[in-house]
């Protein structure tokens, strides 16, 4: 019982930073530029669900708006301020993101709310469901299933579409790709597109875990995230699955030998235990297929 | 076919291509042979848009191509083969392949295109599945080429094909070039393998230090001094 609980909780959590990773992933393995503004399409999907809700549209409907509406604007964030410096280095795009990530925040605290909003949750969500004699909860179920189905989603586009395999190629090889004649500026649009919908997802699980959205919810998760990214290999898409769900693993697993005591440093006793594998797995758990990118 | 005018091509400070001016015929197979170094590789990239450069003008059938983006160049009709082959390693045979020519075709037309290059590769065919990365050299520099067929180009520009290959492999790659040849393509070859690229070639240029120092028919330079003393060392 204990431990279906808690792997539960390790999928259901770890899944959450397998969507973000895997978005910051996508983004970098093709663009070279780590996403620092990632956490504020979460922020900008929690918003456009509390906005849809207020209109009474249909929980469906909603959803939908918040996931189409994070992989717009990741679209838009792409199209006004990264495209312009395409051919600027790692370290200037990765300003630019943070750059990108203040206005948005200060956007949300001025020009919304500095204060959290509530989100009410529909009444089968509260639920749970009872298997064989455990009980699991219908948040953590949903975020299982939503997070598998858009895992295998993802996989089957990347594998089974000329989009997909045009992104896999431009992630060994961006220049080669454009030289056989594919747009660039398509396949780059297509990979923030699909970064923001997996960040629309992952707010919405988020969302239905804490029940409020504010201007800053989404920096921890993507913080989260970036170092699951990094656990996996920066820049590899299995490694930053497989990132999330140690990390998910890592935090959840260390609750039953926390004491009030200890508690408190959980986060920093986590993050001693990724730098410890660090040390041993400089390049994470499943490295990046080595690029042209240095 | 393809002409050049007073390309340049600038790396940071340092200064490549010193004013190119070149042309390639219809149905013409033309080389570019010289040294280590002397620019080659980057008056293709520069035709192919791979790197922009800094002057000078390209025009293919007239049309002149001068600050289109790589994909542009390569949907007007020019594929290159680069040095080095760059297949995606970790992208199947049959993905290689079907990148190579999905911006030109669709559908049943795109597996059409697919399914002759594979009659007229059955070695790739064997390996359709398989990582490109697990293919041999000469394996890789077939897909290669046939991944830049796929886009049926009016030219082709092909870097140093022979690089790193056993000589029976090289042999099979230079029947491929000649074949294609005769049906008709137009085709720029880069090589260092100076010999071998005048003996399927019809003309040639001879680029040190970033400029044409000698162009001619291909037996013209092959009884050169110049080409006789630096390049073939008799
Ligand atoms: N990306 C680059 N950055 C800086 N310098 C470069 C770059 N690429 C080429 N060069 C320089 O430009 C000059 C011409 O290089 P290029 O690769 O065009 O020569 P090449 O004739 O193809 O040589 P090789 O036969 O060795 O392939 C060389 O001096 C080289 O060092
Ligand atoms: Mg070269």
């Amino acid at each position: 019982m204990e431990f279906v609980q808690y792997l539960v909780n390790i999928l259901s959590l770890g899944g959450i930073y397998a969507l973000l990773a895997l978005g910051l992933a996508i983004v970098f393995s093709i663009v070279g530029l780590i996403n620092f503004a990632h956490g504020e399409l979460m922020t900008i999907a929690g918003y456009l669900i509390v906005l849809s809700l207020s209109f009474g549209l249909p929980l469906p409907v909603v959803l939908l708006v918040a996931c189409l509406g994070a992989a717009l604007s990741a679209v838009l964030m792409d199209r006004i301020a990264f495209r312009p410096m395409r051919s600027a280095s790692v370290t200037t795009l990765m300003i630019t993101s943070f750059g990108v990530s203040t206005i948005c925040k200060v956007f949300f605290q001025n020009g919304v709310s500095a204060r959290g909003r509530a989100v009410a949750l529909p009444e089968w969500m509260s639920g749970t469901l009872t298997f064989g004699g455990f009980q699991i909860g219908m948040v953590p179920l949903t975020s299982i299933a939503l997070t598998a189905l858009a895992l295998i989603g993802l996989d089957i586009f990347l594998r089974k579409t000329t989009l997909g395999v045009a992104m896999r190629a431009a992630s060994e090889d961006f220049i080669m790709v454009s030289l056989l004649g594919l747009r660039a500026n398509t396949v780059i649009a297509t990979s923030f597109a699909i970064s923001g919908l997996l960040a629309g997802i992952a707010a919405i699980l988020w969302i239905s875990q804490r029940g409020s959205v504010d201007p800053l919810m989404g920096f921890t998760p993507v913080l989260k995230a970036f170092i699951a990214a990094i656990i996996g290999g920066l820049g590899s898409l299995r490694g930053a699955v497989l990132g999330g769900f140690v990390l998910g693993a890592l935090e959840v697993g260390s609750e039953p030998f926390l004491t009030t005591g200890t508690a408190p440093y959980r986060d920093a006793l986590v993050l001693l235990a990724v730098v410890l594998l660090l040390l041993v797995k400089p390049d994470g758990l499943l490295p990046a297929v080595r690029g042209l990118r240095s | 076919m393809l002409r050049v005018e007073g390309m340049k091509i600038r790396y940071g400070a340092v200064q490549a291509v010193h004013g190119v001016d070149l042309n390639v015929g219809n149905g013409e197979l033309v080389t570019l042979i010289g040294a280590n170094g002397a620019g080659k590789s980057s008056i293709l990239a520069g035709i192919a848009g791979s790197i922009p450069p800094a002057e000078g003008k390209v025009l293919l059938k007239g049309q002149p191509l001068t600050g289109l983006p790589a994909d542009v160049i390569s949907r007007k009709g020019i594929a290159l083969t680069p040095e080095g082959r760059r297949v995606f390693a970790h992208l199947t045979v049959g993905e290689n392949l079907h990148l190579g020519g999905a911006a030109f075709a669709k559908g049943n037309e795109l597996r059409a295109r697919r399914d002759s290059m594979l009659s007229r590769f059955p070695i790739l065919a064997e390996r359709i599945d398989q990582k490109a990365g697990s293919l041999s050299g000469g394996e890789q520099q077939m897909l290669a080429i046939a991944r830049s067929l796929m886009s049926q180009p009016d030219l082709l520009l092909l870097d140093e094909p022979s690089l790193g290959l056993a000589p029976q492999t090289i042999d099979k790659v230079y029947e491929l070039i000649e074949d294609l040849r005769k049906q008709g393509l137009t085709i720029l070859l880069v090589e260092q393998n100076v010999e071998l690229a005048l003996s399927v070639a019809d003309r040639g240029y001879v680029v040190a230090n970033g400029r044409i120092a000698l162009s001619g028919t291909a037996s013209e330079l092959a009884s050169s001094d110049l080409v006789r003393q630096a390049y073939l060392a008799i």
